[in-house]
C-alpha cells in the first residue's frame, strides 16, 4: 500500500483525462516543484422526458454496454415550484460523459437535457471549493492520486498572496500581419534570448532547452494563438523536433478555429486559439480586454469565475458571469439545463409599452458649465439585483412578502433568495471593498495596481450580467427579470433627480446610472454629501461622487447643433484628471496624430485657473494647430501616426459600396491576406484613387502620397469638438487653420458668448444657439 | 437589436419623416420655423421615453409647446429687463 504525503501549495491547471478522471497541477509552496495529481471523477448529466422517451434512452443505453450507472432521481428546476423526475446518467470520467452526451443530444433530441455541457473546472470547483490559483492542502498516493483535498482560502479576499508563477515571454519581433518577423525574443528570469526564425533547428533546440530548464508556469506570447504557436508547429514538423509546450507529456496543443458574431448590432472577432495542457498559454491579442487590465484581471476573472486560467483570458464576460451561475447552481443542487427553456410570459400591449425600454438617458444642457459634480450609482443594475432579489425565478412569483416593480404590473418573491442575486452578492461586496481600498490609497502604493486590475475585470462581469438577464441565450435569464432592473433603475434615478431638486440642486445631465448636479456655491466634496445621503435615502442603492469637475463641456449634435447628444462631453475634474467621453480621441477609429493633437489642445484648455479664463488660451490653441498643420503639409508627421484603423463590418462581396476599410482589405485580399469581419484594417488615406493605402502590404507607401487635406479637415473637425464649446464657430476655426490669419479673428466671427465669464444655461432658458437669422 | 417596441428616438424620426410632404410644401423660411419646432421636441425625448404614451406624437407636441412657453417667459423678462432700464 502507497503511504500519504501531505503537499500545500496552489492550483495552476485543470482538464479531464480519459482515462485518470482529473488532472490536477498543483505549484508547491516551495515555488520550484510542480505536482502533477489525478483524482476519478465520476461525472453525472440528466435527462429528462416523458415516461416513454425515457424508457427508451434507458433500454438504449444499457444496449451500448458502456460502464454507466443509471436511475431514477428528482433533482430541481430552477423554475419549477416540485422537483423534477429525472434520468440520472453516471459515467466514469468527465470525457465519458462529454462523449456520450455528444451521442446522445444527436440521438435523441427531443429530450431536455441538465448538467450536459458543463467545463471540468467548474464542476470540480463546485464539489471542492477550488479556484485557479486557489492555495490548497492535498493529501495525495506516491503515484499522485488525490485522496483528499483542502482549499485554503476563497476568491473573495482581495489581499492575495502573490503566486510565484514563472513566466516565459515570447514575441516575434513585429506584427506577422504586417511582414514575417524575423527574430523571436524570449524574455525569462530577468534574461532575454533573440532566436532569428531563419535558423529553424537551433531555434526549436534553443527553445526546447529553454522549456526544459525552466519548465516555465506561463507562456505569455504576443500574436501567440493567432501565428506564434502554428508558426512553431510548423517548424516541429518539419524537423521532426518536438517542443514540450504542453507540461502533460504525450499532449500537444488543444486549437481552436477562429470565428466572428454578431452581438448588439457589432461584429467581434475571435481570434484562433491555442491552449495548453499542465502550462498557461495566454496570447495578449487574444486576451479579453487584457489591456484594460493585464495579468492580474486575468488571474482575477478565472478566480471568481473558476474556469480554467486559460479559458478565463479567451472568453467574453458573459461566459464568465454564466460560469459563476452556473457554479452557484451545482452548489444549490439546482439543475443547469443545456439550452434556454424560459420564454417571455404573455403581456398586453400596453405592458409591453411600459416594460421594453432600457435606462434613463437624458439630453445634456448644451454648453459649458463650472463646478458640476457627477454622482454615479455603484454598479447600479447588479445593486438593483442584489437589493430587490430580482432573478430569473423570483419574477412575477408574488409570496408573503413580495415587492411590486414601480411601473409594471409585476411582483418579486422575496421569500427565497434568487440564485442571480446570490451569485452577485460576494462579487459586488469585493468590488465596493476594493473601490473603498482604492479611493484612499495613493497611486504608488504596491497594491494600487493589482487593486485596479481586480476591479477592472470585476466591472466587466457586472456590467455583463445583467445584459445576461435578457440575452436570448443565457441559461438562467428572462427578459420579465431584464425588465424589471430597468424600471427600478429608472425610478432610482428619477428619485436621484428629485432629491437634488429638492436640496436646491440643478440637474444638467442624467445619463442610466449616473447625474450631474451644480449649485451655487458648492464646490467641495462636502457641499454634495448631503445629496448623497438623500438619494441612498430615498432609493436604497449605494451611489458616491464620482468627483467635481472643474467644469465641464456637453456637446451637440455634429449636424444639428440644437440637439445635444447623451454621451459627447469632456470635463476637467478638480484634481487634473480628464473625463472624456464620444470624441475623437476616445475613437477606435481617429489616428494618433488627431488624437495627440487633441490632447495637447486639452492640456492646453487645462492651464486655465477657470472657466472664465478658458477662452484666454485660444491663442496658444491657434498656434499649436498651425504648427501641426506645417508638420503635415512638410511631410514631418510619422506615417504610423496616421494611421487610421477600422473594423471590418461584412465580408467584402457584401459591401455595395466599398468604405475606405473595405478598400484596404481589398488591397490586401489582392496579396493573399484574408480578413474576416471584426477584424481590424488598418490603412492611410492617399490621394488619388483607390484613396488609401493597406498599411499591411509590404511596401511602405510614399510619403507624399499621403492625402493632406483629408487629414487637415479631420484634425479640423476635432479641434471644432474642443472649441464649439467656447463659442468658436466652425468658419473662425477654419479662418485659423487654413488661411494664414493671425488670432485676431476678424470681428463677429467670435461670439459674445465667448468673452462671458461661463455661458451658463439655465434650467429654464436656454439661450438659442446661433440659428441662421429667419425671415418670416 | 432585439427590441420589440421601437426606440423614442426612432419613434420621433418616423414621426418626423411623416411630416416630410407637410414640409416640403412650406415656404423655405416656415421650414426652417418647423425644423425649430421638432429640434425643441427632440430635447424632451427622454421625458417622453419615461411617460410610453399611446400616442407618442402628442408628446413632442407638449415638448415643442413646452419650450415655445419657455421662449415666452424668457421674453417677457427680457422685456421687463428692458422697460426698467428705459424708466431707469
Amino acid at each position: 500500500m502507497s503511504s500519504s504525503n501531505e503537499l500545500h501549495g496552489w492550483l495552476l491547471d485543470i482538464y479531464p483525462d480519459p482515462a485518470q478522471g482529473v488532472i490536477l497541477w498543483l505549484l508547491d509552496e516551495d515555488g520550484i516543484r510542480r505536482h502533477r495529481l489525478h483524482q476519478p471523477f465520476p461525472t453525472a448529466f440528466y435527462v429528462h422526458g416523458d415516461n416513454g422517451s425515457l424508457r427508451t434512452l434507458w433500454r438504449y443505453l444499457k444496449s451500448l454496454s458502456l460502464p454507466v450507472q443509471l436511475s431514477r432521481v428528482e433533482q430541481q428546476d430552477l423554475f419549477k415550484e416540485q422537483p423534477l423526475p429525472v434520468l440520472e446518467v453516471l459515467t466514469e470520467t468527465p470525457c465519458a460523459q462529454e462523449q456520450l452526451f455528444h451521442h446522445l443530444k444527436t440521438s435523441f433530441p427531443d429530450l431536455t437535457y441538465y448538467n450536459a455541457d458543463i467545463p471540468l473546472a467548474l464542476r470540480y470547483a463546485a464539489q471542492t471549493h477550488t479556484f485557479p490559483l486557489a492555495r490548497c492542502r492535498v493529501l495525495a498516493t506516491d503515484g499522485g492520486e488525490i485522496e483528499a483535498l483542502e482549499t485554503l482560502d476563497t476568491p473573495w479576499m482581495i489581499d492575495t498572496p502573490p503566486v510565484p508563477l514563472l513566466v516565459m515571454v515570447l514575441t516575434p519581433d513585429c506584427n506577422p500581419d504586417h511582414k514575417e518577423p524575423v527574430e523571436l525574443k524570449v524574455y525569462l528570469e530577468g534574461k532575454h534570448y533573440l532566436f532569428p526564425f531563419k535558423e529553424e533547428r537551433g531555434l526549436l533546440i534553443k527553445l526546447r532547452a529553454l522549456l526544459r530548464r525552466y519548465d516555465p508556469d506561463l507562456l505569455l506570447t504576443v500574436w501567440g494563438d493567432k501565428w506564434l504557436i502554428t508558426k512553431l508547429h510548423q517548424l516541429m514538423e518539419k524537423h521532426q523536433i518536438t517542443l514540450p509546450l504542453s507540461r502533460e507529456q504525450g499532449r500537444g496543443v488543444e486549437r481552436r478555429e477562429e470565428r466572428f458574431y454578431h452581438s448588439y448590432g457589432r461584429v467581434i472577432y475571435r481570434g484562433p486559439q491555442a491552449r495548453l495542457f499542465g502550462r498557461i498559454h495566454i496570447s495578449t491579442e487574444n486576451t479579453v480586454m487584457y489591456h484594460d487590465y493585464g495579468l492580474e484581471g486575468v488571474f482575477e476573472m478565472a478566480r471568481v469565475t473558476s474556469l480554467r486560467i486559460q479559458t478565463a483570458a479567451r472568453v467574453s464576460p458573459g461566459t464568465g458571469i454564466s460560469s459563476m451561475q452556473i457554479l452557484t447552481a451545482l452548489r444549490q443542487g439546482v439543475l443547469v439545463p443545456w439550452h434556454k427553456q424560459q420564454v417571455e410570459r404573455f403581456k398586453t400591449a400596453y405592458s409591453l409599452l411600459q416594460a421594453d425600454r432600457g435606462g434613463l438617458v437624458y439630453q445634456p444642457t448644451i454648453g459649458l458649465h463650472s463646478q458640476v459634480a457627477e454622482i454615479d450609482f455603484i454598479s447600479m443594475y447588479p445593486s438593483i439585483m442584489e437589493h430587490f432579489n430580482v432573478s430569473p425565478e423570483t419574477v412575477g412569483k408574488g409570496g408573503a412578502n413580495g415587492t411590486f416593480v414601480p411601473e409594471l404590473e409585476m411582483t418579486i418573491d422575496q421569500d427565497h433568495r434568487g440564485l442571480v442575486p446570490d451569485t452577485l452578492q460576494p462579487l459586488l461586496e469585493k468590488r465596493i471593498k476594493l473601490k473603498q481600498a482604492l479611493a484612499g490609497m495613493n497611486p504608488k502604493d504596491a497594491r494600487y495596481l493589482p487593486y485596479k486590475a481586480q476591479s477592472s475585470a470585476h466591472k466587466w462581469l457586472l456590467v455583463t450580467c445583467f445584459g445576461y438577464l435578457g440575452y436570448k441565450n443565457a441559461r438562467f435569464g428572462r427578459i420579465e427579470a431584464h425588465e424589471a432592473v430597468t424600471a427600478y433603475g429608472r425610478e432610482a434615478l428619477l428619485r436621484a433627480k428629485e432629491a437634488a431638486e429638492d436640496l436646491g440642486y440643478r440637474v444638467l445631465h442624467m445619463y442610466v446610472d449616473g447625474l450631474w448636479v451644480q449649485k451655487e456655491g458648492a464646490s467641495k466634496v462636502a457641499d454634495f454629501q448631503p445629496l448623497l445621503e438623500e438619494i441612498l435615502d430615498r432609493t436604497g442603492l449605494p451611489i458616491s461622487l464620482d468627483g467635481i469637475y472643474q467644469w465641464i463641456a456637453f456637446l451637440s449634435s455634429r449636424p444639428d447643433p440644437r440637439v445635444p447628444v447623451a454621451n459627447r462631453y469632456f470635463g476637467l475634474f478638480q484634481n487634473g484628471t480628464w473625463k472624456v467621453r464620444g470624441i475623437e480621441v476616445r475613437r477606435d477609429d481617429t489616428s494618433r496624430w488627431v488624437k495627440n493633437i487633441q490632447l495637447e489642445m486639452l492640456n492646453l484648455l487645462a492651464d486655465a485657473p477657470d472657466a472664465g479664463k478658458l477662452v484666454e488660451q485660444l491663442p496658444r490653441i491657434h498656434t499649436l494647430l498651425q504648427t501641426r498643420l506645417a508638420a503635415l503639409r512638410e511631410q514631418k508627421v510619422p506615417l504610423v501616426d496616421l494611421l487610421i484603423s477600422q473594423k471590418l463590418s461584412r465580408t467584402l462581396g457584401e459591401y455595395k459600396v466599398l468604405s475606405p476599410a473595405a478598400r484596404a482589405a481589398a488591397q490586401l485580399e489582392e496579396i493573399g491576406k484574408h480578413l474576416i469581419p471584426g477584424q481590424r484594417v488598418r490603412f492611410l488615406y492617399t490621394r488619388g484613387k483607390p484613396g488609401v493605402y493597406a498599411w499591411d502590404l509590404p511596401e511602405r507607401p510614399d510619403p507624399g502620397a499621403i492625402n493632406i487635406n483629408r487629414y487637415a479637415e479631420l484634425l479640423c473637425r476635432a479641434a471644432f469638438t474642443i472649441l464649439q464649446p467656447l463659442g468658436v464657430e466652425e468658419q473662425t476655426l477654419r479662418w485659423w487653420m487654413f488661411t494664414n490669419a493671425g488670432y485676431g479673428a476678424p470681428p463677429g466671427f467670435l461670439p459674445d458668448s465667448c468673452s462671458q465669464e461661463i455661458p451658463l444655461l439655465g434650467d429654464l432658458f436656454s439661450p438659442a444657439p446661433h440659428l441662421p437669422p429667419i425671415i418670416l | 437589436m432585439g427590441r420589440t417596441v421601437s426606440s423614442i428616438t426612432q419613434t420621433f424620426l418616423k414621426e418626423r419623416a411623416a411630416f416630410a410632404r407637410f414640409r416640403r410644401a412650406l415656404r423655405s423660411s416656415d421650414q426652417r420655423v418647423l425644423d425649430d419646432l421638432f429640434a425643441s421636441a427632440r430635447k424632451h425625448l427622454s421625458a417622453a421615453s419615461y411617460a410610453s404614451h399611446a400616442l407618442p406624437f402628442e408628446t413632442f407636441l407638449l415638448s415643442m409647446l413646452l419650450e415655445e412657453h419657455k421662449e415666452i417667459i424668457r421674453l417677457r423678462q427680457e422685456v421687463a429687463e428692458i422697460r426698467h432700464v428705459i424708466q431707469q
